[in-house]
């Protein structure tokens, strides 16, 4: 009798385990590297293995290409009348740039690259995920306008009793979820762990994101995450024009 | 028959597990991806880099670094050479500054996003246009000039063009700056809500840092308000 169950739990963890390997491979090893032979058939990526000297000065020169892209990038941006949201992930600062005048500058927290994007080479993360690109759609879990609708006050009186100070609108915790033109995710989440607005509005956040991250088309979703102090994080969202261009820099 | 019904259950409970398993992966694809990137690397090939190379990439990286302090020196020469002002309409805060650094900062009171409903189609928003505007002039001891939202806010008659009911001096304070379209940078009676989104559109500040701004920015100085 007990050998028959040992036979069952056998049988029941191999089923589980043959399930688990087979959707794996599936569900992820095959569309990852579906992706990876998609990025290398268009791009070819060299590296120096035998010099430590010639790798260190390859490493400096991608470095100053795409500092110097990103510069680009930017003086492109200031021939537009909009504010461009530029992310400069080696200061960790996220600055909004009107014509090239620096508005706003936030020190950004928490970066968190997906694995796609950290394991791609410099070169080909910076050519294809640099910028400038343009926000497609968004998820975010407070408004662009804060509008309140007001009726006119039907007599003096009434008038009169609105004079007081005036009531503010519950000030929502700040989540944005951009999606780019060019498939890219970026998160701007405030970096406060304890949520200050109403609960309900960050759980639609939640998910929506995650039914948005789930829907993905594509065999892989490059994403970045960066973190900043809530109020900050506020001003650029609301900052920002309805389909905003961002740069970034790795 | 014990035994067959205990197989069966087995099989039961081994399949029903399975799809459970299977839904949670599907339900994490994404998150099995990025595990799926530990493992796998995207191709990488030797460039066969020789010492001659290296010089090159040598001269290279200071080609480039010239090239960034040219761009980064163009980048500099857009920001306006004078003072000029930015606003935060979101957390209601002001900056003056110029080239060297920052000259005042503190808060300020921009649009209340409040959309007046008089009825019959009228209707006013009350905001704080964003962008890069000029300073198109400058007013001491300014009059208030009441649109004909202040009568209906007070529900009050509104009275003819240039009736004299539409005057009110001492309302802006000290100093107006306008930036067109009826928008002022001005003072205030109101000094308890400056740092909040009280306002019709203009910007109120301080007595001070009216003061200050009054006397920092010119006719033609930017004002860039996000």
């Amino acid at each position: 009798m007990k050998k028959t169950y040992l036979k069952y739990i056998i049988a029941f963890l191999a089923v589980q385990a043959v399930t688990a390997a087979v959707l794996f491979y599936i569900l992820s090893v095959a569309p990852v590297k579906r992706e990876i032979m998609r990025i290398s058939e268009q791009f070819t990526y060299t590296t120096a293995t035998g010099s430590s000297q010639t790798a260190e000065y390859l490493n400096k020169l991608r470095d100053a290409k795409h500092h110097e892209a990103f510069l680009k990038s930017a003086l492109s941006l200031a021939k537009r009348d909009s504010i461009a949201l530029l992310i400069d992930l080696k200061d960790s600062l996220a600055i909004l740039s009107l014509k090239g005048v620096y508005l706003f500058e936030s020190k950004i927290s928490v970066i968190k690259l997906s694995k796609g994007l950290e394991k791609m080479p410099a070169e080909v993360r910076d050519s294809l995920f640099g910028g400038p690109m343009q926000l497609s759609s968004e998820i975010v879990s407070i408004e662009k306008f804060p509008i309140v609708v007001k009726k006119a006050p039907k007599d003096t009186t009434e008038a009169k009793s609105d004079d007081s100070a005036p009531t503010l609108p519950v000030q929502n915790d700040v989540f944005a979820m951009f999606t780019f033109n060019n498939g890219m995710v970026i998160e701007l989440a405030q970096s406060q762990k304890e949520l200050a607005g109403h609960k309900s509005a960050y759980r639609k956040y939640k998910r929506e994101s995650r039914s948005r991250i789930r829907k993905e088309e594509g065999d892989y979703l490059y994403m970045l995450r960066i973190e900043l102090p809530r109020e900050e994080a506020r001003s650029i969202y609301r900052a920002l024009p309805l389909r905003p261009y961002v740069v970034v820099r790795y | 028959m014990e035994g067959k019904n205990v197989t069966k259950t087995a099989v039961g409970v081994t399949v029903l597990s399975a799809l459970v398993l299977a839904s949670i992966m599907v339900i994490s694809a994404n998150r099995l991806k990025e595990t799926a990137f530990v493992f796998l690397d995207f191709p990488v090939s030797d460039g066969n880099y020789t010492p001659e190379d290296t010089v090159k990439l040598k001269k290279e990286i200071t080609t480039k670094e010239k090239s960034i302090a040219t761009l980064q020196k163009r980048v500099e020469n857009l920001w306006p050479y004078g003072p000029y002002l930015i606003v935060n309409t979101t957390n209601n805060t002001f900056v003056l500054r110029n080239r060297k650094g920052v000259i005042r900062e503190g808060i300020c009171s921009t649009g209340s996003y409040i959309l007046l409903d008089a009825g019959d189609g009228k209707q006013w928003m009350f905001k704080t246009p964003k962008g890069q505007f000029r300073i198109l002039g400058k007013i001491v001891d300014p009059v208030w000039i009441k649109p004909d939202w202040a009568f209906v806010e007070e529900s009050l008659p509104i009275p003819p063009r240039n009736h004299p009911d539409r005057y009110e001096p001492g309302t802006l304070g000290d100093y107006a700056l306008t930036l067109g379209d009826g928008y002022l940078i001005h003072g205030t009676l109101y000094q308890r809500f400056l740092g909040l989104p009280v306002t019709h559109g203009c910007i109120r500040l301080g007595d001070e840092d009216l003061k200050a701004v009054f006397k920092n920015l010119e006719i033609g100085s930017k004002v860039y308000i996000y």
